[in-house]
């Protein structure tokens, strides 16, 4: 499904996508779809994905990125029913997934002294570079601090992980 | 012979044999052997059958499989159901961030997050709940002003209260259960969740909740029903009204009313709901017969005397789930998911220390033989009714030596008085001010009198609304007047007196939880020191009877909530008041209070 950004009007949705590493069924992948309040419009959850031992072998150090990027978040970011600002990932290899997608797929993570100078610190959070040219960063930049206002940018993550324990007991 | 290159020539060597030309060359056969070294070997290969096997490693690449969730937030309420008027100066609810969303520490800090009941079953409604931001995040989001910040347990309490459509919050008294319900309402009327709540309290705490409403949510419109039929008529009416405040017995003369104006609100919220623990009052009927969509009871004693109690307030909040022949831990089971219930020393580890002390009274003289003759008449005549003796007629010795424990009937002497002047005298000269709870309106009066030089006040439910509000206010602000003297029946519940230092309990009641809602009236949050609280005991008296039987039966409420077998009952029975004096009941087991 392809997606317009939305980095204008009134109304405003942000995502949150991630994985969740489950020892006993696979790799859960996880997209939280919010509003500016940080409620909920969206969930979207995979069915666990079980890693071979031709695929370890076979793509080796790139699995993660195949995996997380390509395999999963592709297949989350496709069925999302509204098109967000932006994507945040707490999973660096996540952003494997923009060759994948039109959205801007950023990186988040409690904010340390030692953050990329190129991303910017919204509340407890750093947030990596988006992709795409200075002007629509910006764009992005100012979004995400209305969001950040209420909503601490990592927390989402929570949610969804809770939510995958909920569907694993389910 | 024929000299060969054997380097040259490989044919195979040829010997003569007899006439015929049968040439052996020697040196053939002398090199045959290298010859056949030399030779290179033929390897028959069979090349058309020996294709390479291909082995197909699947690499699992296709899209995983994908469940979607979708959520339908509703819409806010109206602009016509909410107005901006805040009655009290308002803070932040969280302050400390930096005005760039939530600082360090509110982001490292546990949060109160959401979890569905346990009677939701469906995962999208799960989810529902599991994927809302945490209340504090909500609050933040709101844009929502506190008199003062939540305590994390009070947001752990709204959290509690807001996915349930069944809840009972059951907090030690002071702990703030009306600003958590209120919190809560103010969350979901925010959310469109509910439009329509209607908040049910005694009729001397409704001007309380009016002003805990202005406080905690000034932007929600709210309607006091009260006045004549015609009026409540209209005020039950009132559309885009997202709060009405009504007290138990207007609802009870009101229940034909609001069927018949076909109401149905999206929250009721009890406060006392004690009150419907009887499951045959008017009152419970009342309650239950409001159509509802949620139901939430508030009450810091949800078992006053006995199981029982719970079975009344569950009829409201959750009919159906309780039954009567249950046991203790089977119902502790069943409503588990149900209460919350936090005490002081577990949440309020920093605040002020309540100091009980027993004030042991000796009887004056005087007062002491005429406590000894009518004990002694009593008895007699109990003795002598035999099988005829009545609960009724314990009662109504009981009652009287206990008055005569406060006032000498003869004489007028007190002991008790005596006592609490002199502490008075302290308490005035340190510029605090003291709660004293008595049973009878009768004594308050005359400790009005007797106490007058500290400006003693009156509150009990003899006094009209304004009077008693009146009474509060001038306690509150005016410093002359040291002393409020309270029925345990108007002054126990609901009142907000934190800047009381002393508690002073004249007599005492008949059950541990409404005494201790009256100390909680000063030992609360807000309070700005230690509380001490004095309970006089006349020495060697029906008083230190009651204590000591009281003292068994304190811990009847926490035995249950803790899921354990609880006792057959938490009042007084039949025979503990018959054993008051050393007597058998004639009709054993009997429930008396």
């Amino acid at each position: 499904m392809e997606q317009r950004t939305d980095t204008g009007g009134e109304a405003s949705a942000f995502g949150f996508l991630t994985v969740v590493d489950s020892p006993a069924h696979g790799i859960f992948g996880g997209y939280l779809l919010v509003d500016a309040a940080g409620r909920p419009l969206e969930f979207h959850c995979t069915a666990p994905v079980k890693v071979s031992r031709a695929q370890a072998i076979l793509y080796g150090p790139t699995l993660v990125g195949h995996l997380h990027g390509r395999q999963i978040g592709g297949a989350l970011l496709a069925e999302g029913g509204v098109a967000p600002v932006v994507v945040l990932t707490d999973q660096e290899a996540m952003l494997q997934v923009r060759p994948h997608t039109s959205l801007p797929v950023a990186f988040v993570r409690r904010a340390t002294a030692a953050d990329d100078p190129a991303g910017f610190t919204v509340g407890a959070a750093h947030v990596g570079p988006t992709g795409g040219d200075g002007g629509r960063q910006a764009a992005i930049q100012d979004r995400l601090a209305e969001l950040g206002a209420a909503v601490d940018l990592c927390e989402p993550f929570e949610r969804i992980r809770a939510a995958i324990d909920e569907a694993q007991k389910h | 012979m024929t000299n060969r290159d054997p380097q040259r020539d490989l044919s195979p060597p040829v010997r003569s044999v007899g006439r015929a030309a049968f040439v052996l060359p020697e040196v053939a056969v002398a090199q045959g052997a290298a010859v056949a070294v030399h030779r290179p070997p033929v390897l028959r290969l069979p090349l058309a059958a020996c294709r390479p096997v291909v082995q197909r490693v699947a690499l699992c690449d296709a899209a995983p499989v994908v469940r979607r969730f979708r959520f339908g937030n509703p819409a806010p309420l109206p602009t016509s159901a909410v107005s901006r008027s805040p009655a009290a100066p308002t803070t932040d609810a969280f302050p400390g961030g930096d005005g760039m969303g939530p600082s360090p520490d509110a982001a490292a800090r546990r949060r109160a997050r959401i979890a569905p009941p346990r009677d939701v079953v469906k995962l999208e409604e799960r989810f529902f709940y599991l994927l809302q931001p945490d209340v504090e995040t909500a609050l933040r989001a709101g844009r929502l002003s506190f008199p003062r910040p939540p305590f994390p347990f009070q947001l752990d309490g709204m959290a509690f209260l807001m996915p349930r459509h069944a809840a009972v919050l059951a907090d030690e008294m002071g702990l703030g259960k009306s600003m958590q319900a209120i919190s809560s309402i103010r969350l979901l009327v925010r959310s469109g969740e509910v439009r329509r709540v209607l908040v049910v309290c005694p009729k001397g705490l409704v001007s309380n909740w009016a002003r805990e409403l202005a406080d905690w949510a000034p932007e929600l419109v709210t309607a006091v029903i009260e006045g004549d039929p015609a009026r409540r008529r209209w005020q039950w009416g009132l559309p885009d009204v997202p709060v009405k405040l009504a007290n138990y017995e207007v609802l009870v003369r009101d229940q034909a009313l609001v069927v018949e104006l076909g109401l149905t609100f999206d929250l009721v919220v009890l406060d006392e709901a004690q009150r419907i623990k009887n499951r045959d009052s008017q009152t419970n009927r009342a309650v239950c017969g409001v159509r509802r969509r949620r139901g939430w009871a508030l009450t810091g004693t949800p078992i006053e005397n006995g199981t029982d109690d719970l079975l009344g307030i569950f009829e409201f909040v959750s009919p159906g789930l309780l039954d009567r022949r249950m046991t203790p831990r089977a119902l502790g089971a069943a409503v588990s998911d149900h209460i919350l219930r936090r005490t002081k020393d577990k949440v309020l580890t920093d605040m002020p220390p309540r100091l009980n002390r027993d004030a042991r009274i000796e009887l004056g003289p005087e007062q002491r033989e005429t406590y000894r003759r009518a004990e002694e008449e009593g008895v007699l005549r109990l003795a002598g009714l035999g099988q005829e003796a009545t609960i009724q007629h314990v009662f109504e010795l009981v009652l009287r030596l206990k008055q005569i424990c406060n006032f000498d009937t003869a004489t007028g002497e007190s002991a008790k008085l005596d006592c609490l002047a002199a502490e008075l005298e302290e308490v005035r000269a340190s510029g605090r001010k003291a709660l004293v709870f008595s049973q009878w309106v009768e004594t308050l009066g005359r400790l009005r009198g007797a106490l007058s030089r500290f400006g003693a006040l009156e509150y009990h439910g003899g006094m009209s609304t304004q009077a008693r509000d009146e009474a509060i206010r001038r306690f509150k602000h005016e410093p002359r007047h040291s002393v409020l003297l309270l029925s345990y029946g108007a002054g126990a519940v609901g009142l907000n007196l934190q800047f009381s230092q002393y508690v002073f309990l004249f007599d005492r009641w008949w059950n541990p939880a409404v005494e201790d809602q009256a100390i909680n009236r000063a030992h609360r949050i807000g309070a700005a020191g230690a509380v001490t609280v004095t309970r006089f005991l006349a020495h060697d008296t029906i008083e230190e009877r009651i204590d000591e039987v009281l003292r068994r039966k304190r811990d009847l409420s926490e035995t249950v909530l803790a899921q354990a077998e609880a006792p057959s009952g938490g009042g007084l029975t039949a025979d503990d008041l018959f054993a008051l004096f050393a007597l058998r009941p004639p009709h054993a087991g009997a429930r008396a209070a």
